[in-house]
């Protein structure tokens, strides 16, 4: 549970209390990660259903790498169990043999091509390498195998880090930020190539700062702060938690006080929206079947209203509401429309 | 597997400029060393501890001569490449693919010395052999016989002298990888490994000799000279191998612990 202001509730955990490791890709329990007196994964729980695609966000320094990290056995859990394809995550070689990684940035050897890259990892792992070819098309790098990977573009250091995780035919894929470094049609080849490969079966946890991405390729969301978790559950059910809001605007800006006091009376959680551009607005939490009561309401009050409008309630605010981040903050990532 | 980790280092190994850095410049640099051997020497005479005469270099085991000399040359290169291959995976972050991968750790680990102890030694072998084609063309350029250095005892000598190399090279590979994992940073670790033993063992052994006998860089030197002033081949080996278990141990289990966020 999030210890920043209004809380969610772990919805599908309940749910998920019942499944079993054959129905889960990832189960984690108090999953615990102490460097020394710092606390950077707290006791988070995770649960991931088996061929879903799995959003992983959290603002900067939440824990999602070493979460990730922890998970592909590369960092050691301070506590907590869990499993990973229904592998001990104290095990993990019981268990990476089905796991495609990209983790953080593309780490390649830059003075070998990438086919040869990708060569020392499937002989490494014991993988066929007659799958690198196949591999290397798919991520649309066929035609610059045998260069050397120093020459390669940032996106195609990142579509060559897709084919090294999709070496091994993984039944899960986990990408820690797979968008990086990839211009807009790049972006979208990427949200293709993961949605075809959930088609394929595959589970896919995905941890990315752009939100909107999240929105397009997830099915299911985890939100983690300060190592917490404060979300989990599909996307859709947390835009549907979350509600859309009325904004309200009274021809005087003196009668601002007024309307608050007498929407919250009225039952509504409601607060006054201050913006730098455009003027101040009274924010309703309701829906537009709300629209004409509240307007009788203020108008039996005399005050009148120059404007209604509802807004969808985005992802971003939840992530923001749920993670604590302050406004100030949440107007900069809005007019860089990403989450950092 | 240890073969399949063996084999995809050798990927990374195999590579055309480490290839000829290291096979070349150790066959230059070995190849150099006799070129000036040769021509420096004095024609009779025992010559010095440094620069034996053309007479001592006609004997059967003339050749040795020449080997004892470039055990530490041959050694820095061997540490300073196997420093850089393990303590690189960290600073290009590629460990982390590796792991993924081959999350044995004991396994990936001996795979890689494994692959990094066979190319150091075949590159040393490749720099014997052309270093050994370059002394027979300088010893007609001097009108040195060289019929000693192929008969029964010769070979024999030449062969232990060899193996006595070969055995410090691997020593000196060892301790390399083993800073480098300790370190984890290429350039650090190659830097301070060299420094220590160009520098600092220099530095001791002239300050308090009888520290000499004790110090790494001088017993892989003894190893590789087989046995000289200092110490006994036997003492050396033995007192080396004790080092080296530990360090190599030691090394071990810090990979195997420890959490990786490169």
């Amino acid at each position: 549970m999030s210890a920043h202001g209004p809380v969610l509730s772990l919805c599908d955990v309940l749910d998920l209390d019942q499944a079993t490791s054959r129905d889960l890709a990832v189960r984690a329990s108090g999953l615990t990660k102490r460097f020394g007196d710092r606390t950077v994964v707290d006791a988070l729980e995770l649960a991931i259903p088996r061929g879903s695609v799995c959003g992983f966000v959290g603002p900067n320094g939440a824990g999602k790498t070493t979460t990730i990290r922890m998970l592909l056995g590369l960092i050691q859990p301070s506590a907590g169990s869990g499993t990973v394809l229904g592998g001990d995550l104290g095990q993990p070689q019981s268990y990476l043999h089905k796991v495609g990684a990209l983790i953080e940035s593309p780490a390649f050897y830059h003075h070998l091509s990438g086919k040869n890259n990708l060569l020392a990892l499937a002989r490494l792992a014991h993988i066929d390498a007659t799958t690198i070819p196949d591999v290397l098309d798919r991520v649309g790098l066929l035609q610059r195998a045998d260069d050397l990977y120093r020459s390669y573009s940032l996106g195609m250091k990142q579509r060559l880090g897709i084919a090294a995780a999709l070496l091994a035919a993984p039944e899960l894929l986990i990408l820690d930020e797979p968008t990086n470094g990839l211009d807009p049609a790049g972006i979208v080849e990427m949200r293709d190539l993961i949605r075809s490969l959930a088609d394929e079966g595959i589970t896919v946890f995905v941890s990315s700062h752009l939100l909107s991405e999240i929105e397009h390729i997830c099915d299911r969301l985890i939100m983690i702060s300060d190592g917490k978790t404060v979300f989990q559950g599909e996307v859709a059910k947390l835009r549907a938690t979350r509600g859309d809001e009325l904004i309200l605007r009274p021809e005087s800006e003196s009668s601002l006080a007024s309307l608050l006091t007498l929407v919250q009376r009225a039952g509504f959680a409601a607060r006054v929206e201050e913006a730098l551009l455009s003027p101040p607005t009274v924010v309703v939490e309701a829906g537009s079947d709300q629209a004409a009561p509240l307007n009788r309401l203020a108008m039996h009050a005399d005050i009148t209203l120059i404007h209604i409008s509802e807004r969808a309630r985005s992802l971003e605010e939840a992530f923001f509401e749920l993670t604590g981040t302050h406004s100030r903050d949440v107007e900069t990532a809005h007019s860089l429309g990403s989450v950092t | 597997m240890i073969v399949d980790a063996f084999r995809s280092e050798w990927v990374k190994l195999r590579r055309t400029t480490l290839v000829l850095g290291v096979f070349g410049g150790l066959a230059a640099a070995a190849s150099f060393f006799v070129v000036l051997l040769f021509s420096q020497a004095a024609a009779v005479g025992p010559g010095t501890a440094d620069l034996p005469s053309l007479q001592v270099l006609a004997q059967p085991n003339g050749l040795i001569h020449g080997v004892n000399r470039v055990v530490v040359l041959l050694g820095i290169v061997a540490f300073g490449v196997a420093a850089f291959q393990i303590a690189s995976e960290y600073s290009l972050g590629t460990l982390r693919q590796l792991l993924v991968r081959q999350p044995r750790r004991r396994i990936l680990l001996t795979g890689k010395y494994l692959g990094v102890i066979t190319f150091i030694v075949a590159a040393v072998v490749a720099a014997s052999l052309i270093a050994g084609g370059v002394a027979v063309i300088m010893a007609h350029v001097r009108h040195v016989p060289v019929g000693a250095w192929f008969s029964g005892t010769g070979v024999k000598d030449l062969t232990e002298a060899l193996g006595e190399l070969l055995l410090a090279v691997v020593g000196f590979a060892t301790l390399g990888m083993a800073v480098g994992l300790f370190l984890r940073s290429a350039v650090f670790a190659v830097i301070v490994g060299l420094a220590y033993l160009i520098a600092i063992e220099n530095i001791v052994g002239r300050v308090l000799p009888s520290l000499n006998r004790w110090l790494p860089g001088q017993l892989l030197l003894g190893v590789g000279q087989g046995g000289n002033a200092t110490t006994t081949f036997p003492r050396a080996l033995l007192v080396s191998a004790i080092y080296l278990a530990g360090v190599a141990l030691l090394a071990a289990n810090t990979f195997r612990r420890r959490d990786v966020t490169a």
